[in-house]
């Protein structure tokens, strides 16, 4: 009888055991590069960077893995953090026993103000310009750091999360390393960089001593793959657990059909707009922008381009920021109006507009759209195709009159409204960013709005900003592209995936295989 | 002989110098800044200008100029803007690929194009020549990435024998595993051009009077089409071969990225793409290296195949 049980018991292990020895440790992600580029967090600019750095960096706070809203912000390497009446300064309570990775020491507040520092540091960062508000930064002791603005910072958290110039390096891993911290990017996440092979992949092992627990997974190889299909195949193949996707609903709609497959198009939302130059002929006369506004059917792109994948522009800002203002007066579809503006501007038998354009896909059918849009209200748009880095170098020297851009920001209205928007962004300028519309009307809301510390007049100053940006047509938003994935549906997240400020799913200490 | 090898190295150094000159101008008439691709789109114009100071990018076209080709001369190609790695490492890094590959395809395009070329000439006008035209046309009109594709979904995904990323090379067995379908997906498409060149060079021959008079004097017929056909016919096949190398290496991109193996030609669109500009002079300088030694060994080849044909 005993010995029948022991057999049975043993049998019952061995089952049990069976699938607990076969289950996958390895994660293969497939990335849509050619190869990796700056491995440095401060430096890095692209997608793909972005994403994989995400995996081996911790910020002083983070937004909750699989969430793309700093309503999300949780702590990460700061355990609390408090501010004073008017935010212009910050405390924060570092982690006790977090470890850098091979063995660089424990990370403590010495580290913290160090790598804010590099960030800041126009040197060693392309984010410097996110901290210019930033006065002074001191360690009180060494599980306590304090930073002091020169003006309150709306949205600050963020600027001190995980992504950008918030992700926090070792300071002796960084040091020693110097410029070739991007060959060997030592953080305090949950995978550790391990090896590069050029052209092919980066792979990350498993930081046993992660501060949130052992991760689940052994390594994770991060591969470049540059041809769509080449993706899709080697995914279906299973030589890939996870793919980033073609961004357009065909590749949705093939994908969802494959067995064992999830496909997600996550947050954030990528804003698609037009901005027109004010300053240039014959978009000075804001009947004709107003007739190009009235010209754009925003439901028709919506169809075109995929319901599952992308969704209406609400605003000039992307929705859901903070800040946005989610049922702005957007003009509406309609071709006699443009028609009738376009003959009250002295245009009755039509007008002619350019557009330097790239030759990205995604952007280059949406444009081609527009432009039969356009066509049906008398308006030619004329588009001159270039290759990528050319539209980007061309489309700064205000040669482009008309500027289409694809782009996702920092979730609060703020950044995006900066950018584009503020007159000091305007291109050519010294402090030039993204402003190619040469507009200047929102000035006073966003700068006030930037510096103001009571929540709702904040909000207030945003949406007043946002109507006269609409109203003067300094922009025309047209829909928004959601982040296409796909994956394995053995590959448990460990979270609920709804979207990514780094546009690439977390991996985190929970990420496992089921089977 | 040495006369010549010098002349031709001497050649070969004026032509490198004059590649190097005009794609150093020519990266930079091409719009697009390489700091401003590096630090992304949300970087203010101050931040750039910074990047550019330390990349010397902000100096004067002709002291950039004399940096690189000082730098040239003591063979230092610098490093790359975008990752900051030195621009000889990373060529070296992906050569070996590349060289494999293409040395590769150009073995399988010999062996089956040559044979093939001279059966169909032999047997002209009948089924083995209509075949071997009809397959060669095909090879032709393929674009390659369309055939790399066709390879991978039948053999990876629908047979299932090799893998769809063809990047490893660990033991011998992965190594074949990954360079079968890349070197047969080259291979067919030079078989092709060399079947076609060594049929009609072929033809002319097999019709000189030499190859009737051996044919009279009774020299088997094999030995005629080998020894005194094939032998003749070769300097136009020789020729399609070393220029066919070149357009190989340059070829191989859209072989590289389908089959997601690493290689120059990759290299060189992302450089491209980043406006790399000390990553494309490197690069071209290789190109043009390659180029200038497959002609030189072509010319050598030359004087093997007919010894009359004297290297001056």
């Amino acid at each position: 009888m005993t010995k029948k049980w022991i057999l049975g018991l043993a049998f019952a292990g061995l089952v049990a055991a069976g699938p607990a020895l076969a289950q996958k440790k390895s994660l293969v992600i497939g990335m849509g590069s050619a190869d990796a580029g700056k491995l440095d967090p401060h430096l890095a600019s692209t997608t793909p960077d972005k994403g994989l750095l995400n995996y081996v960096f911790n910020g002083l706070v983070r937004i909750k893995p699989g969430e793309a809203s700093p309503n999300f912000i949780e702590p990460d390497l700061a355990e609390s953090w408090t501010q004073n009446a008017n935010g212009s300064e910050w405390i924060f309570k570092i982690r006790a026993g977090v470890q850098c990775h091979h063995g660089f020491g424990p990370f403590t507040a010495e580290d913290a103000a160090y790598s804010l520092k590099r960030a800041a540091t126009k040197a060693t960062s392309s984010y410097s310009g996110d901290f210019s508000a930033v006065d002074k930064i001191d360690v009180v002791d060494p599980s306590t750091l304090k930073i002091t603005l020169k003006t309150p910072v709306a949205g600050f958290l963020g600027y001190v999360a995980n992504i950008n110039g918030g992700n926090m390096v070792c300071r002796k891993a960084a040091e020693e390393a110097g410029d070739n911290f991007g060959k060997r990017p030592i953080g305090t996440g949950p995978f550790m960089f391990a090896e590069y092979q050029p052209q092919q992949f980066v792979k990350l092992v498993a930081n046993k001593q992660y501060f949130r627990g052992a991760p689940q997974l052994d390594d994770i190889t991060f591969r470049y793959i540059p041809a769509d299909s080449s993706r899709d195949l080697a995914f279906q193949s299973g030589e890939l657990d996870m793919i980033y996707g073609k961004q357009d609903q065909t590749w949705v709609d093939r994908t969802a059909k494959l067995p064992g497959v999830k496909v997600k198009a996550m947050e954030p939302g990528e804003l698609s707009a037009l901005y027109l130059n004010v300053t240039a002929k014959p978009l000075d006369d804001i009947r004709v922008r107003q007739a190009i506004a009235h010209a754009i059917d925003r439901k028709a792109i919506v169809q075109f381009k995929g319901e599952g994948s992308s969704r209406e522009a609400v605003s000039v800002v992307p929705s859901g920021y903070l800040g946005t203002d989610q049922k702005s007066a957007l003009y509406a579809y309609d071709i006699a109006k443009a028609r009738q503006l376009l003959t009250q501007a002295g245009y009755p038998n039509g007008v002619t507009v350019k557009t330097i354009h790239t030759t990205l896909t995604g952007m280059q059918t949406l444009i081609e759209a527009v432009q039969a849009q356009l066509k049906k209200a008398g308006i030619t748009l004329d588009i001159e195709l270039v290759e990528h880095a050319t539209f980007h170098a061309n489309i700064r020297k205000d040669l482009s009159p008309i500027v289409h851009y694809q782009a996702a920001r920092f979730p609060v209205a703020d950044v995006y409204l900066t950018q584009f928007y503020d007159s000091n962004s305007i291109v050519g300028k010294p402090t030039a960013v993204t402003n190619f519309t040469h507009c200047d009307v929102a000035d006073a809301d966003i700068r006030g709005a930037r510096t103001e510390t009571d929540a709702a007049r904040q909000l207030a100053l945003w949406k007043a900003a946002q109507e006269k940006l609409v109203k003067n047509v300094c922009g025309i938003p047209i829909y928004e592209q959601l982040q296409l994935w796909a994956w394995k549906d053995t590959l448990d997240l460990g979270y609920e995936l709804n979207g990514s400020l780094n546009l690439s799913p977390p991996i985190t200490e929970k990420t496992r295989f089921t089977k | 002989m040495t006369a010549f090898l010098v002349r031709r190295c001497g050649f070969a150094l004026v032509t490198l110098f004059a590649v190097l000159t005009l794609v150093f101008v020519l990266v930079r008439i091409v719009p697009g800044d390489p700091a401003q691709l590096i630090l992304g789109d949300q970087a203010s114009r101050e931040t750039i200008e910074a990047l550019r100071q330390r990349l010397g990018l902000d100096k004067s076209l002709f002291e950039q100029y004399s940096v690189f080709i000082a730098g040239a001369l003591r063979g230092d190609w610098g490093t790359s803007l975008v990752t900051g790695r030195p621009v000889i490492g990373e060529v070296l890094n992906v050569l070996p690929w590349t060289i494999e590959l293409t040395l590769l395809s150009l073995a399988i395009g010999i062996v089956i194009g040559v044979p093939l070329g001279v059966a169909a000439a032999v047997r002209r006008n009948r089924f083995v020549d209509y075949a071997a035209r009809i397959a060669s046309l095909l090879g032709l009109s393929f674009p390659p990435f369309v055939s790399a594709l066709l390879l991978l979904l039948g053999f990876a995904i629908a047979l299932r024998w090799f893998p769809v990323i063809s990047g490893k090379n660990a033991t011998f067995y992965e190594w074949y595993q990954s360079i079968t379908l890349p070197a047969l997906n080259l291979g067919l498409i030079t078989a092709a051009y060399i079947t076609r060149v060594t049929r009609s060079a072929m033809l002319e021959v097999l019709q000189e009077d030499y190859v009737r008079t051996a044919r009279a004097k009774g020299v088997p017929w094999r030995a005629v089409i080998w020894r005194h056909g094939l032998r003749n016919a070769l300097i136009p096949v020789i020729t399609i071969v070393g220029l066919y190398l070149g357009i190989l290496i340059g070829n191989s991109v859209l072989t590289e990225i389908v089959f997601s193996r690493p290689g120059l030609g990759k290299l060189i669109v992302g450089a491209l793409n980043q406006r790399d500009y000390t990553m494309l002079q490197g690069m071209m300088v290789i190109y043009t290296l390659v180029v200038v030694i497959v002609n030189l060994l072509t010319d050598l080849a030359y004087g093997i195949a007919d010894p009359r044909v004297k290297l001056r």
